[in-house]
């Protein structure tokens, strides 16, 4: 079973690969077929569920229950938004910075530390909170992933626009209300998530006695990032922050979450713990 | 062979255009008056602003039929002599007319090339055709293949993409920022005759369309002609706190759009992106509005070149266009030589058919009529699959040596040999529509011999 894992894991590392190169050409211009890239993504997809199935059943680890599938899960949620999402929004081409995205987070998840060497404290404390802290993190982190995305060709879009540069990459991402619309919709679904994964992250925290040094840096930039965003979304209501700057904001915001998410994750890498642990 | 006559705006300027194709309902007893004709089998008629051409089939010299469409042309024309027309009409046969045709679907022919209208109009013209029994196995299929020839032209280059006038510009830029204009609300500042042109094409598909000016007749006037409503110039400030798509066409000398009133109406409008097309010489909107965040501004020059990039980048792929209309001639120069041997491979496949069924029926009726159904399906099975067998070869030889360039006099005599050795009378028929090289099947006529074999006692 872990063989058929590896071999899931490795087919759909290649599938996101082809999707990033075939997106990255039709973006840059060197490719005109545009069909194919969206469909390798819905293959990628359904590679990834299976092979986060397979190997939490083979490993015995619930993949809501720890950080070793986190990376992982946060790229699979984001890939399954967008391919939902791509024709309501016409995000075909965020796909270009999705899918080198999700492959990225594929691959690191392999890197993760391993259930067996988990240094959680959360797997000593049986309770309802920690699925859900985990499951609305990694369904904010994947929203978050898809905002920055987002964030990016607008400001690619809009660059170009005021430069009066309209031909190539300006005219195959989507239109430009199309890209705000798509980011703010990301940013508000993912504030709600993040709002949640705090507030159960905070009770969990509390129970186990957390006061490890890195505990202490994660909640910092968590709550660092949950006033960025909450900042973005108020100003943007005010109509003060829109388009570029709400866009520049929800990257800030955007990198905030990726160092909690690394943080996370990096405490169950055996030298990195020991380097965490070591912290003052 | 395939003849085309007509002119086109490349052989006449447009007061001739216009007296040809604006004599209306008098081309629509074109093709009648020519499939009356003994000289014509075949026919089409192709009408729009920039052309009106005939593509016929010759049923004997093409020269003669090239003659009977200069007469209906002619005939059809009454606001032109003979002689004034004359001098506009050209004419090309054989491989020229198809290549002329798969030109003109592909848009290569039009005065803007690339344009897509073109096609729509060609596939009307076959339409018609078709309803009034006019074409037949020749130009129709050469009609049909332009039609694809278009499809790979438009989908394998890029001679259509790019906008190539100044209201397209403004559209695509519009659809670019908002995506569908349906949730657009556009305001028209001025009442020039630029404005309107570029305001046809945007409000065509927007929510909404205000046209401010000074002066509220000319307003009126305007609106009332592109189906918006008058907003007073006093509410200019106002209306732009609303809209989405501004064009501005005023002849003020100074800026009526600054800085200033942008910064005021981009807090009325919490920020939202504001579009304005500048089309006035010299310009209503002061240039630093641009730089204002989502903001965007576009004058008369931006969009000017956006139209030469757009033209140019469609010159650039005819090149391309052009050797695809190459490859298809190609094949389809293939598919008329092999089109000679036809009516000689359908008359051999006929007789062996006719010759096995009467065999057949011969010895179900004698010495074989004590077989069952099944065992009479299963030598009619056996005979078709030997016939079509050793038909295979000698059909597949015929047609390759036919659709070699170099093959037409061998083919011919292949097919000749053919014709006398089985006593082919009909090969010499032209090839109808319907006509095709089918495999010989004569289990399609099991089910009677069956019915029949039953009543056997």
């Amino acid at each position: 079973m872990i063989f058929l894992a590896n071999i899931l894991f490795v087919t759909t590392s290649l599938v996101y690969l082809a999707a990033s190169a075939l997106f990255l050409a039709h973006l840059t211009g060197r490719s005109s077929a545009n069909a194919l890239a969206p469909r390798l993504m819905v293959l990628g997809v359904a590679l990834q569920a299976a092979s986060i199935l397979l190997s939490s059943v083979a490993l015995h680890v619930c993949p809501v229950r720890g950080v070793h599938f986190a990376l992982s899960v946060v790229s699979f949620a984001a890939c399954v938004l967008y391919v939902s999402l791509r024709h309501r929004y016409r995000l075909d081409f965020i796909g270009a910075f999705i899918a080198p995205l999700a492959l990225t987070f594929h691959l690191a998840s392999r890197f993760g530390g391993s259930p067996a060497h988990d240094s959680d404290p959360a797997h000593r404390l049986q309770s309802v909170i920690l699925p859900v802290h985990v499951i609305t993190n990694v369904l904010g982190d994947a929203l978050f992933l898809l905002a920055f995305a987002t964030a990016l060709g607008y400001l690619i879009k809009e660059r170009l626009l005021k430069q009066k540069r309209l031909s190539g990459i300006f005219r195959r991402l989507p239109p430009l209300d199309s890209l705000e619309r798509a980011e703010h919709a990301f940013l508000l679904s993912g504030f709600v998530m993040l709002t949640i994964g705090l507030m159960t992250g905070t009770v969990w925290a509390a129970r186990v006695e957390a006061g490890h040094p890195a505990d202490v840096m994660r909640a910092v930039l968590g709550y660092t990032s949950w006033f960025v965003f909450a900042a973005a979304l108020a100003f943007r209501a005010s109509g003060r922050w829109r388009g570029r700057r709400a866009s520049y904001i929800t990257i800030f915001g955007f990198l905030c979450m990726s160092l909690v998410m690394l943080l996370y994750v990096a405490r169950t890498i055996g030298p990195l713990a020991s380097l965490l642990m070591e912290l003052p | 062979m395939i003849v085309v006559v007509g002119l086109s705006h490349r052989t006449a300027p447009v007061q001739v255009r216009e007296r040809v194709a604006g004599g209306g309902e008098s081309l629509d007893g074109v093709v009648a008056s020519l499939m009356a004709r003994a000289e014509v089998s075949e026919s089409l008629v192709l009408s729009t602003c920039n052309r009106v051409e005939i593509f016929a089939t010759a049923s004997g010299a093409p020269t003669d039929a090239i003659r009977a469409m200069r007469d209906v042309f002619g005939q059809h024309t009454p606001m032109m002599t003979g002689e004034e027309l004359a001098t506009h009409l050209f004419e090309y046969g054989g491989g020229e007319a198809i290549r002329h045709i798969f030109r003109v679907a592909s848009s290569l022919d039009s005065l803007v090339v690339g344009e897509p209208q073109i096609l729509g109009q060609l596939k009307d013209a076959y339409d018609a055709a078709v309803a009034s029994g006019a074409l037949g196995g020749l130009l129709g299929r050469c009609i049909e293949r332009s039609f694809g020839v278009a499809k790979r032209v438009r989908t394998e280059t890029a001679l259509g993409a790019g906008s190539v006038s100044i209201s397209s510009v403004a559209v695509d830029l519009a659809q670019r920022i908002f995506g569908e204009l349906s949730s657009c609300a556009v305001l028209l500042v001025g009442a020039g005759e630029m404005a309107e042109a570029a305001t046809r094409s945007l409000g065509r598909g927007a929510r909404q369309l205000r046209v401010c000016n000074r002066s509220i007749e000319r307003a009126e006037a305007l609106a009332a002609t592109v189906d918006g409503s008058v907003a007073p110039w006093e509410d200019l400030e106002r209306e732009l706190a609303t809209a989405d798509v501004v064009v501005t066409s005023t002849s003020a000398r100074a800026f009526v759009i600054d800085s200033a009133m942008v910064k005021r109406v981009m807090r009325l409008r919490r920020g939202k992106t504001l579009f304005l097309i500048d089309i006035a010489v010299p310009r209503n909107v002061e240039p630093s509005v641009h730089a204002i965040d989502n903001v965007y501004v576009y004058n008369i020059d931006d969009l000017e070149e956006l139209v030469a990039e757009g033209m140019k980048s469609r010159l650039s792929e005819v090149d391309a266009a052009e050797s695809i209309v190459r490859d298809e001639l190609a094949v389809f120069d293939v598919w008329l030589r092999e089109r000679t041997v036809r009516p000689t491979i359908v008359a051999l496949r006929e007789k062996i058919r006719a010759v096995l069924e009467a065999e057949r029926e011969k010895a179900f009726s004698g010495k074989l009529r004590h077989l069952s159904v099944e065992d009479r399906n299963a030598i009619t099975h056996m005979l078709d699959g030997a016939a079509n067998k050793l038909l295979h070869a000698p059909t597949t030889r015929l047609k390759s040596v036919a659709g070699a360039s170099t093959g037409g006099d061998s083919a011919s005599e292949f097919a000749s040999a053919l014709q006398y050795l089985f006593e082919l009378h009909d090969a010499e028929a032209e090839p109808k529509p319907g006509d095709h090289e089918a495999p010989i099947a004569l289990s399609s006529s099991v089910a009677a011999s069956s019915a029949w074999a039953k009543l056997i006692p």
